[in-house]
């Protein structure tokens, strides 16, 4: 669909409704890259990673060199007490140290994220990994929790730009609405992979579309997708099914 | 029911079972332990029988349940599951109603976080009276407190964690407290701290936009739709899973009865959803406006009298709170409960009125009667 894939070193985005594949997704393009050795990061800012590698398990994919960083804020605390920043707290781990547990809020400080400190935080990740593709699971949630004391259009925008400044590949997930519009983010990232979620009388529908690529040629079909034990799989060899 | 459990199978994990019959088949075995859950649909459709199933079957694995309410009264939710012949008097029930706060002169309001208010069901028996001089106002912040409070107290007594809790419900949490804050903030740190408990959870919420994306929604690690609608003159039921993490799940919708037993998923038949699906049709808007003016007529009469009884010393707190309880229920568009909540404030006011000079305040009925205007 994408006449050979992504064009390295540019920012993306894969976009849907909550429960249409978008993790899984995301989690396939890291996967694709660990097996050709590349470095890979996966930023959790919607669930805690314990969960993450649960969820993962089913497919049975080797993630074990996977790094995952924990970008979730802790429980808000109403009581002025000292605020961590992320960037000077946070590594990231290898998927296979992560345990079972959720991370508790510690009993006198909490963690918070802010999208300031999480790109400082990324900004010496790149450095010093060196990585090659990197998941930002989600935006919404930056966008959402991450931004109380910044203007949220302008920040994503600088966000977004800092990301293709780094020349890593990455995509990021956004959460839409399941009628309506469509978030800002979509129109400034380099290209947008678009998951749609039908209902019918048989269940749910999934599609997926390429919306925009900019700098090479795509496949202007929707096609229609399946989940299965090895992850999402396009049916392109099938009729393009209607537009939606 | 093969093709139901397809794909993503093998790997046998511990999981939490619903106590609706039908519905762990469709979610592949039931939920994922320790994650919080959304339970959504209109009002009627049945997501506080869903989530008085999921504690009934934790109290029968003998698991400590608790409830946290903020729609209704204990004493109503427990004369609601009445019905139904459930043995929850195990169940622990936090009381997060907020007390009068609507058209009140300025006074000292208090964190309801302060007066930890939990009991066993059976010993629910009647309604928690307003402070007289002071209103408890529910926050998010004090609710977590609450659970906090009530979470460790537990585990100090009886060294049980909670394993199962009911946030009923969401929408009436955002409505009380969160105007002019950080609503999402703040919603992602109460989930937080939900997943911090290790119990699992369900969060009842009504989705009134389609367009909005609530953030409980893409946080929740799963979201149990519940469907009603109108087919000629029969009301019917259906519950689909719109989403959940980590497992396969039945993805088509499937019909409920709501019985004597409660709620049970059928397999048997596709749900009739042609044409009459949920979602506006022309005519229901209108039907709308003329509700909402019959109901906002109801209200400020009731007001006018409130005034009145002020005026004249009459002692009306409980049917501030009713009158309160009313406009929310308002603010949600469930115009059947706003109007027997209004009649009911409305009755008992003229009965009051009528008998003026003040006499102490008599504690109002729990049953609104049938009432004439």
């Amino acid at each position: 669909m994408l006449h050979g894939g992504f064009v390295p070193g540019r920012p993306y985005i894969v976009s849907g409704p909550p429960g249409a594949g978008k993790t899984i997704l995301a989690m396939q393009f890291l996967r694709e890259g660990l097996e050709g050795g590349e470095r890979c990061l996966f930023v959790c800012l919607e669930e805690p990673p314990n969960e993450l590698k649960i969820n993962m398990r089913h497919f049975r994919w080797n993630l074990d060199d996977l790094d995952v960083l924990d970008a979730n804020s802790d429980i808000r605390r109403f009581e002025p007490t000292p605020l961590l920043e992320i960037s000077t707290e946070e590594e990231p781990a290898k998927m296979r140290a992560i345990g079972d547990r959720i991370r508790k809020t510690p009993e006198f400080e909490s963690k918070e994220v802010s999208v300031h400190s999480l790109q400082q935080l990324l900004k010496n990740l790149f450095v010093n990994k060196d990585y090659e593709r990197v998941v930002i699971d989600s935006m919404t949630a930056l966008r959402y929790f991450c931004m109380r004391e910044f203007e949220e259009a302008v920040t994503t925008q600088s966000f977004m730009r800092y990301l293709t400044e780094s020349k890593v590949t990455s995509l990021l997930t956004l959460e839409l609405p399941e009628e309506g519009e469509v978030p800002p983010e979509a129109f400034l990232a380099r290209g947008e992979v678009r998951l749609h979620k039908l209902r019918d009388e048989t269940g749910i529908k999934r599609f997926i579309s390429v919306e925009k690529y900019k700098g090479s040629s795509h496949d202007d079909n929707v096609y229609s997708f399946d989940i299965t034990n090895s992850g999402i799989v396009v049916n392109t060899i099938a009729k393009p099914a209607m537009a939606v | 029911m093969d093709r139901v459990v397809r794909g993503l199978s093998g790997l046998s994990m511990e999981r939490v079972k619903t106590g609706v019959v039908g519905l762990d088949t469709m979610l592949n075995g039931g939920f994922l332990p320790c994650r919080p859950y959304v339970v959504s649909g209109p009002t009627g459709s049945g997501k506080t029988v869903l989530c008085a199933q999921f504690l009934l079957e934790g109290l029968q694995q003998q698991e400590a349940c608790l409830m946290v309410t903020l729609d209704e009264p204990p004493i109503e939710v427990k004369s609601n599951m009445a019905t139904f012949g459930w043995n929850l008097d195990r169940l622990k029930i936090l009381d997060a109603t907020p007390d009068v706060r609507a058209h009140k002169r300025a006074g000292a309001v208090i964190d309801v976080g302060t007066s930890l208010d939990v009991r066993d069901m059976e010993d629910v028996t009647d309604i928690r009276q307003s402070s007289q001089v002071r209103a408890l106002e529910v926050t998010v912040h004090s609710v977590q407190k609450m659970i906090k409070q009530e979470f460790f107290h537990h585990l100090d007594r009886t060294k049980q964690r909670y394993r199962r809790i009911v946030i009923d419900s969401m929408t009436a949490l955002k409505m009380f407290s969160m105007q002019g804050q950080d609503s999402r903030i703040l919603i992602q740190s109460f989930l937080r701290f939900l997943s911090e408990l290790e119990a699992t959870t369900l969060i009842i919420s009504e989705h009134l936009d389609r367009k909005t994306l609530e953030t409980e929604f893409f946080l929740g690690r799963g979201e149990i739709r519940l469907h009603k609608w109108i087919d000629g003159s029969v009301i019917r039921h259906a519950v689909s899973i719109e989403k959940f993490r980590g497992s396969a799940f039945d993805d088509r919708m499937r019909p409920v009865s709501i019985g004597a037993k409660g709620m049970v998923v059928s397999f048997d038949a596709a749900p009739q959803m042609r044409g009459t699906s949920p979602g506006s049709k022309p005519g229901e808007s209108l039907l709308e406006t003329r509700l909402i003016d019959e109901v906002s007529n109801v209200i400020e009469n009731v007001m006018r009298q409130i005034e009145e009884a002020h005026l004249r010393q009459v002692p009306v707190r409980d049917v501030e709170v009713s009158l309160s309880r009313a406009m929310l229920f308002f603010q949600r568009r469930n115009y059947q409960k706003t109007m027997k909540l209004a009649l009911a404030c409305d009755a008992e006011l003229k009965e009051r009125l009528g008998k003026a000079p003040p006499r102490p305040p008599t504690m109002m009925p729990p049953p609104p009667p049938a009432v004439v205007r």
